[in-house]
C-alpha cells in the first residue's frame, strides 16, 4: 500500500501485504506445481452416470455464475478498501451519503433475476434426473442396515414390496457389489432395516437417503443409467448419512458390466438359487462344537482353536436385525469355509469339514473390517 | 483515530459519572402508554407457547396421516380403547369445566378493574378450584383409559398432547394461586393488577389449547 | 415487575464475586455471557482440534474408537452452536442494546439473570455425557431414529445417558433463549428513550429485534421435538420410530423448522455489529438504513420457509418450493452486502482491529453465502449434501461470518466494557493468524467435498486422494487455535495496563458512547437529544452535517 513519501508504512499496510503475499505465493505454488489439477479440484469428478452428467452440467453453470459474482463482489470490497483508506492527517468528513434508491433497486433486482434463472435451470435438470422409466431393464433393491449393504435383485414387474429373486450380500469384491448392466436403465429401491443411511456414489454425483419406512411402498426409488462406455468399470460407493459407530465402513462397489456379461452373471445367480440346496450335513459328520458369539458387530472371541478333523461352529448372533456370517480364510486369502448369513438374534450350528492344520482368519464377510479373529486348527 | 476523544456529554472520568440521584427518573422510560411490560411479556411468551403446541400438533397430524386406519386397530385388545369418538362425554365435561373457569377468571379481572376486591377474590378462587377439578378429572381419565403411552403411536401422541396441556393447566393453577394469595394480602387494585391480567391471559390460552385438543382428539 | 429500586447508591456497584453471581445489571450479565461463551468456545475448539488431529492423516491415531470420534464432532457442533455462538451474540445484545436505546436496564432484570444462569448449567449437563459413559454421538442434528437407539449401545453408541443429557441441556438452553427473546422484545418496544423511534434505532438493535422474533417462534418448536425424542427414548413413545408406526422424517422437519431460522439467529446480530462498526471506521452513515432494516426482516420471514433445503436428499419434501425460497434468501442478504460495501465506498477508512475483523466478515461471509447457494440448486445438492462441502459452507458462514463479527465486536466494545483499549498490534497479529488459518482450514474442504469425502467419518482410505487437503486443514485448524494466544494475552495485559479508553474512543455514533466507560449502573446521567439514528454524530457535527 502506498504511503506519503517519507512516512513509514503502517502496521496495517504490512499486514495487508502479508496476507496478499501469502495468498499469492500459495496460489502461485499450487499453480506451478499443478495448475490443471488445482482447476479440476473445483469441480466434481467426471460423471459416470447419465443422471450424474446432468448434475455436472448444472454444477458447471452454477459454478461459473457463482465465480463471477464472487469475483465482482470481492473485487469491489478489495478495491474500495484500498482506494478509500484514510490518508494520514486527513480529518475532513467524507460526504455523508445515506443511500441511493437507484443503486439499491439495481442490486435488489439483478440478484433476483440471477437466482430465478438459477432456480429455473435447476428445476429443469431436477425433472430430468427424477424421471423414472416405466419399463426399466432391471430392478434392484439396495438394503442398508447397520453397517452393511446388500443388493436384492427383483423380477421385471416388481414393485417395492416384491420378494427378491436372489441377493448379493457382499458389498465389495469380485463376488459382490451392486452389479449393473451398462447402457441400460436400472430402477433402484432403497430399504433400510434400522436407521437412516444414504446411498452415495461420488462418481454419479448423486446420493439419496435410505429412510426406514414401515410401508415399503414409501421407500425412496430412482433410476440409474450407466452409459455403455462404463462397461467393466467399478465405482466406489459409501453411506453418507451418519448411522452409528460403523458409518464409515458402510462402503460398497458398483460394478458395471456389458449387457451380455451381465446377463451371464445374472443367469448364474438365478441358477444358483434355483439349484436345490445340498442337504445339510447330518450331525454325525460334524465334530466337536466351537462357540462363536457375535455381539455389537464384533466377535466376542478374538481367538479360537479347533481340531483339523472337522468341527461345528456354534454361532450365536446376538445382534437383533443385523445379519452376520462366518467364513474361514486361509493365509493366502482363499476362503476354505463359507457360511450363509442370518440375522440375529439367532443361533445356528455350522458344520465345518476337515481342513488342514494351521493358522486361519475367521471373518464376517459382511463386516470384514470390524469382525475378524484368529483360528488355530490343530 | 483519536484515542481519547471524550464525549461531549460526560466528563469522561469513569469513576465519577455515577449519578448520585436516581438517574432514570428524569427519563421518560417505561411510560410509552399502552400495554404494560409484564402484559406484553406474557403475550410474547404465549406466542412461544403457541409454537410449542404447534410442534406437538404437527407431530400428531404427521403420525396420524401416516397411519391407516386411525385410530389403529392393532393390537386388538388395546385398540378397542382407542375409540375416543364414541365416548367423548367425560372429556366434554372437562371441557365445560375449563371453559367456565375461563369465564370466572375474566370476571375476576373485570372485578379488580372496578376495584371490587371481593368479587375478584371470589372469582379467582372459583377458577383455581375449577382448574384443580380439571386436573383431578384428567388424572382419573388417565387411570381408566385402558391404554398407555407406549401403546402405538396413538397412545404416544394422546398422552404427550394431553399431558403437556395438563402440565400447563398445573402451571396456570400455580400462577392463579399466587395471584389469589397476593389478592388476599390486598396487593391489587384497579390501578395495579398487571399480574392478574397476565395470569388470566395465560389461563385463557390454556383453555383455548384444550378446546383445540378436544376437537382434534375426540371429534375430528 | 422490574426491580428498579430507585436511587441506587454508587457503592452497590462493587465487583465482588457475590456481586457478579447475584447481579441483575444487564451490563454485568452481558459480560458474564461473553466470558461463559468464550469458555465454551475453547472447549468446542479443543474438540475440533481433536477432530482435525484424527483426520490429519489416514488411519486411526488419536481416538481409539469411532464412537468417540462421533462424540467429538457431535459435542463440537453442539457446543459451538448452542453454547458459544448463540449465547455470545445474546451477550453482546444484553450489553449493548439497552445502552443503544437509552434504557437503564433490560425490561425484566431478574429474568435476564435467570436466562444467563441456565446456560452454564446446560453446558455442564451436556458435557457430563463424557463422564457418564459416552456423550451424545448422533451429530448436532441428532437424527432419529439413530438418536433413539433402538438397536443397542454397541452398535450406534447413542445409548447411555449422553443423548438424554444432550436433550435436557438443549431444552434448558432453549428456554433460556426464549426468556431472553421476550426480554429483548419488551425492552426494545417499551424502554426506548424519548426520541428513539423505531427507525432511529441502531441497526444492531434491529437485528436483535428480528433475531428475538425468530427465537420466539422457532425455539419452542425444537423444544417440542426434544421432548418427543425424550419420550421415545425413555417412556416407550413411538414418534420417530418407523418400525412402530412413527415417522423418521418428522424429526428432521421439526428440527430444521427450528434450525434454519436458528442459523440466522447465529448471524443476524453479528451482521448488526458489523453495521455499527463499518460506518464508524469509514466515517459515513450506514448506506441504505431502511433497506437494511427491511432486508433483515425479509431474511427473518423467508427464513421460516426454507428449512427443507437440509432435506433435499430425503425424497420426502417438495423440492422446487424449497429450492426457490432458498435461492430467494440470497437477495436480501445481497442487499446487505452491497449496503456494507457502499458504506465503505468513498469513506475514509481507518484500519483499526474492529474494522479488519469486519472486513474479514464481509469477504468470508460472501464465500459462505455463495457456496450455500450452490446447495439451493437441488441436483447440485445431491452431489454436495453430507460431504465436506457442507462443512466448508457452515464454517464460512459461522466462523467466517459470525466469529469474525464477534471478534470485531469484542475489539469495538471492549473499551466501553472495561474502560481500556485492547492493543492494536496484538489485535492485528491475531487477525492475520486467524484469517490465514481459517482459510487454510476450511477452503480445502470445498475440494474435499467435491472429491466425495463424506462428513462425519473418523478415517478415510489412504488412496482416496484426500490426504494433502486434510493435512492442510489440520495445520490451519491449529493456526486458528494459535490465534487465540495473542487474543488472550491482549485481554490480559489490556485489563491491567491498557490505554485508558475515555467515553468515546472511536468517535462513534450511538448512545452507548455518550456515557462513561464502563457505564454507571442504570447507564445514563443525561441523554443527548435523539433526532436521527446517529445522535452522537449530530451532537458532534451539528444536525446539518447529517445530510
Ligand atoms: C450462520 C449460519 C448460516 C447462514 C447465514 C447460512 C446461509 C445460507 N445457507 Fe446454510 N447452513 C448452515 C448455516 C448457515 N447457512 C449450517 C450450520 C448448515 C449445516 C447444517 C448441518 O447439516 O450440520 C447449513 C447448510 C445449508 C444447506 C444444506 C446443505 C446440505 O446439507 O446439503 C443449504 C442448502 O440449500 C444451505 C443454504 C444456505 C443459503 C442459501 C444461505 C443464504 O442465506 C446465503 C445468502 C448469502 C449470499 C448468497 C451472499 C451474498 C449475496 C450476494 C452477494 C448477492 C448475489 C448472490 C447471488 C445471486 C447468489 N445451508
Ligand atoms: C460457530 C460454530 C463453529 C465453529 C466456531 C467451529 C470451529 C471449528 N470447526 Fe467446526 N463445526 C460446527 C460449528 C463450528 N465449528 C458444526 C455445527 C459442525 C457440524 C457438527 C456435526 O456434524 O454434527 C462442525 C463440524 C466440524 C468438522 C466436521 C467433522 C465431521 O464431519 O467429521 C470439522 C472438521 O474439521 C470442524 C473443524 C473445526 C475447526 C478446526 C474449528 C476451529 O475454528 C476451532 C479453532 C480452535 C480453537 C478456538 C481452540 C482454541 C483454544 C486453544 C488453543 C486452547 C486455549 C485453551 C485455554 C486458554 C484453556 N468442525
Ligand atoms: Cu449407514 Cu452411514
Ligand atoms: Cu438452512
Amino acid at each position: 500500500m502506498s504511503s506519503t513519501p517519507g512516512s513509514r508504512p503502517s502496521t496495517t499496510a504490512i499486514i495487508g501485504w502479508l496476507i496478499a503475499a501469502a495468498v499469492i505465493v500459495a496460489l502461485a505454488v499450487l499453480l506451478v506445481l499443478n495448475g490443471a489439477a488445482v482447476w479440476n479440484s473445483f469441480f466434481p469428478p467426471e460423471a459416470k452416470s447419465v443422471q450424474g452428467q446432468e448434475i455436472r452440467n448444472l454444477y458447471d453453470i452454477v459454478f461459473v455464475i457463482a465465480a463471477v459474482i464472487f469475483l465482482i463482489v470481492e473485487g469491489l470490497i478489495v478495491w474500495t478498501v484500498i482506494r478509500y483508506r484514510r490518508k494520514p492527517g486527513d480529518d475532513e468528513l467524507p460526504a455523508q451519503t445515506h443511500g441511493n434508491n437507484l443503486a439499491e433497486a439495481i442490486w435488489t433486482i439483478v440478484p433476483t433475476i440471477i437466482v430465478i434463472f438459477l432456480f429455473v435451470i435447476s428445476w429443469q435438470s431436477l425433472n430430468k434426473i427424477e424421471t423414472v422409466s416405466a419399463t426399466p431393464d432391471l430392478r434392484v433393491r439396495a438394503v442398508a442396515g447397520q453397517f452393511q449393504w446388500s443388493f436384492e435383485y427383483l423380477p421385471a414387474d416388481a414393485d417395492a414390496t416384491t420378494k427378491a429373486l436372489f441377493t448379493v450380500n457382499a458389498p465389495l469384491g469380485p463376488d459382490g457389489g451392486l452389479v449393473l448392466p451398462a447402457g441400460q436403465t436400472t430402477h433402484l429401491y432403497l430399504r433400510s432395516t434400522d436407521v437412516i443411511h444414504a446411498f452415495y456414489v461420488p462418481q454419479f454425483l448423486f446420493k439419496r437417503d435410505v429412510v426406514p419406512q414401515k410401508n415399503p411402498l414409501h421407500d425412496n426409488q430412482f433410476d440409474l443409467d450407466i452409459p455403455a462406455s462404463g462397461a467393466g468399470q467399478t465405482y466406489r460407493g459409501q453411506c453418507a448419512e451418519l448411522c452409528g459407530v460403523g458409518h464409515r465402513i458402510m462402503v460398497f462397489e458398483v460394478r458395471a458390466l456389458a449387457p451380455a456379461e451381465f446377463q451371464a452373471w445374472y443367469d448364474k445367480q438365478v441358477a444358483a438359487v434355483n439349484a436345490t440346496a445340498p442337504p445339510a450335513p447330518s450331525g454325525g459328520q460334524a465334530g466337536p462344537p466351537v462357540n462363536v458369539t457375535a455381539q455389537g458387530v464384533k466377535f466376542l472371541e478374538p481367538t479360537l482353536t479347533a481340531p483339523a478333523a472337522g468341527f461345528t461352529f456354534h454361532f450365536d448372533n446376538k445382534d437383533a436385525g443385523t445379519p452376520h456370517d462366518l467364513d474361514i480364510v486361509a493365509s493366502d486369502g482363499k476362503k476354505v469355509f463359507d457360511s450363509k448369513e442370518f440375522p440375529g438374534p439367532a443361533v445356528q450350528d455350522l458344520p465345518v469339514p476337515p481342513i488342514p492344520a494351521g493358522t486361519y482368519q475367521f471373518i464376517c464377510s459382511i463386516h470384514p473390517t470390524l469382525m475378524t479373529g484368529t483360528l488355530t486348527v490343530q | 483515530m483519536s484515542g481519547s476523544s471524550q464525549s461531549v456529554l460526560t466528563t469522561g472520568d469513569p469513576g465519577h459519572a455515577v449519578a448520585e440521584h436516581n438517574p432514570v427518573a428524569g427519563l421518560a422510560h417505561d411510560s410509552r402508554g399502552g400495554i404494560s411490560n409484564p402484559i406484553l411479556g406474557m403475550l410474547l411468551f404465549i406466542c412461544s407457547e403457541i409454537m410449542f403446541f404447534s410442534g406437538l400438533f404437527a407431530a400428531y397430524f404427521s403420525v396420524r396421516a401416516s397411519t391407516t386406519p386411525w385410530p389403529p386397530v392393532e393390537p386388538a385388545d388395546i385398540a378397542e380403547h382407542f375409540n375416543l369418538h364414541s365416548e367423548p362425554w367425560f372429556a366434554a365435561i372437562l371441557t365445560v369445566i375449563l371453559v367456565v373457569s375461563s369465564v370466572t377468571c375474566q370476571l375476576g379481572v373485570w372485578a379488580i378493574r372496578r376495584d371490587d376486591r371481593t368479587g375478584f377474590i371470589r372469582n379467582i378462587g372459583v377458577t383455581v378450584v375449577l382448574g384443580i377439578v380439571f386436573l383431578i378429572g384428567q388424572a382419573y381419565d388417565y387411570a381408566t383409559l385402558g391404554f398407555g403411552i407406549g401403546d402405538t403411536t396413538f397412545g404416544t401422541t394422546f398422552y404427550t398432547l394431553t399431558g403437556f396441556h395438563g402440565a400447563h393447566v398445573f402451571g396456570g393453577v400455580v400462577m392463579l394461586s399466587v395471584v389469589l394469595y397476593r389478592g388476599l394480602a390486598g396487593q391489587f387494585s384497579s390501578r395495579h393488577h398487571d399480574a392478574v391480567e397476565a395470569s388470566s391471559l395465560y389461563w385463557h390460552f390454556v383453555d383455548v389449547v384444550w378446546i383445540a385438543l378436544f376437537s382434534t382428539l375426540y371429534i375430528l | 415487575m422490574a426491580t428498579t429500586t430507585l436511587t441506587p447508591a454508587a457503592s452497590t456497584y462493587r465487583s465482588g464475586l457475590y456481586e457478579w453471581i447475584t447481579t441483575t445489571d444487564h451490563k454485568k450479565i452481558g459480560i458474564l455471557y461473553l466470558l461463559n461463551s468464550f469458555l465454551f468456545f475453547f472447549i468446542g475448539g479443543l474438540l475440533a482440534l481433536g477432530v482435525r488431529t484424527e483426520l490429519a492423516i489416514p488411519g486411526l491415531q488419536l481416538l481409539t474408537n469411532e464412537g468417540l470420534y462421533n462424540q467429538f464432532f457431535t459435542m463440537h457442533g453442539t457446543v459451538m452452536i448452542f453454547l458459544f455462538i448463540i449465547p455470545i451474540l445474546a451477550g453482546f445484545g444484553n450489553y449493548v442494546v439497552p445502552l443503544q436505546i437509552g434504557a437503564p436496564d433490560m425490561a425484566f432484570p431478574r429474568i435476564n439473570a435467570l436466562s444467563f444462569w441456565m446456560l452454564p448449567l446446560g453446558g455442564i449437563l451436556l458435557l457430563m455425557g463424557f463422564l457418564t459413559g459416552g456423550a451424545a454421538s448422533a451429530g448436532w442434528t441428532s437424527y432419529a431414529p439413530l438418536s433413539e437407539d433402538r438397536i443397542g449401545a454397541a452398535v450406534n453408541d447413542a445409548a447411555g445417558s449422553g443423548q438424554d443429557l444432550w436433550i435436557m441441556a438443549l431444552v434448558l438452553i432453549g428456554t433460556s433463549s426464549i426468556l431472553g427473546s421476550v426480554n429483548f422484545l419488551v425492552t426494545i418496544f417499551k424502554m426506548r428513550a424519548p426520541g428513539m423511534t423505531l427507525f432511529r434505532m441502531p441497526i444492531l438493535v434491529w437485528t436483535v429485534l428480528v433475531t428475538s422474533v425468530l427465537v420466539l417462534m422457532a425455539t419452542p418448536v425444537i423444544t417440542s421435538a426434544l421432548i418427543m425424542l425424550f419420550i421415545d427414548r425413555n417412556y416407550g413413545g413411538h414418534f420417530f420410530d418407523p418400525a412402530t408406526g412413527g415417522n423418521a422424517i418428522l424429526w428432521q422437519n421439526v428440527f430444521w423448522f427450528y434450525s434454519h431460522p436458528a442459523v440466522y439467529v447465529m448471524v443476524l446480530p453479528a451482521m448488526g455489529m458489523i453495521s455499527e462498526i463499518l460506518p464508524v471506521f469509514s466515517r459515513k452513515p450506514l448506506f441504505g438504513y431502511r433497506a437494511f432494516v427491511f432486508a433483515t426482516a425479509g431474511i427473518g420471514a423467508l427464513g421460516f420457509s426454507v428449512w427443507a433445503h437440509h432435506m433435499f436428499t430425503t425424497g420426502a419434501v417438495y423440492l422446487p418450493f424449497f429450492s426457490l425460497m432458498t435461492f430467494l434468501i440470497a437477495v436480501p442478504t445481497g442487499v446487505k452486502m452491497f449496503n456494507w460495501i457502499f458504506t465503505l465506498f468513498r469513506g475514509k477508512l481507518t484500519f483499526s482491529t474492529p474494522l479488519l475483523f469486519a472486513l474479514g466478515f464481509l469477504s468470508m461471509f460472501l464465500i459462505g453465502g455463495i457456496n450455500g447457494a450452490f446447495s439451493a440448486a437441488v441436483p447440485v445438492d445431491f452431489a454436495l449434501h453430507d460431504t465436506y462441502w457442507v462443512v466448508a459452507h457452515l464454517h464460512y458462514v459461522l466462523f467466517g461470518g459470525s466469529v469474525f463479527g464477534v471478534m470485531a465486536g469484542l475489539y469495538y466494545w471492549f473499551p466501553k466494557m472495561t474502560g481500556r483499549m485492547l492493543g492494536e498490534g496484538l489485535g492485528k497479529v491475531q487477525f492475520v493468524l486467524m484469517f490465514i488459518g481459517f482459510n487454510l482450514t476450511f477452503f480445502p474442504m470445498h475440494q474435499l467435498g467435491l472429491a466425495g469425502m463424506p462428513r462425519r467419518i473418523a478415517d478415510y482410505a489412504a488412496n482416496a486422494g484426500w490426504n494433502d487437503l486434510n493435512l492442510l486443514a489440520t495445520v490451519g485448524g491449529f493456526m486458528i487455535g494459535a490465534s487465540m494466544i495473542p487474543l488472550l494475552w491482549n485481554v490480559f495485559i489490556s485489563l491491567r495496563a491498557g490505554k485508558i479508553a475515555g467515553d468515546d474512543p472511536w468517535e462513534a455514533n450511538t448512545l452507548e458512547w455518550a456515557t462513561s466507560s464502563p457505564p454507571p449502573p442504570y447507564n445514563f446521567d443525561r441523554l443527548p437529544e435523539i433526532r436521527s439514528e446517529r445522535p452522537l454524530f449530530d451532537l458532534r457535527h451539528g444536525r446539518t452535517a447529517n445530510h
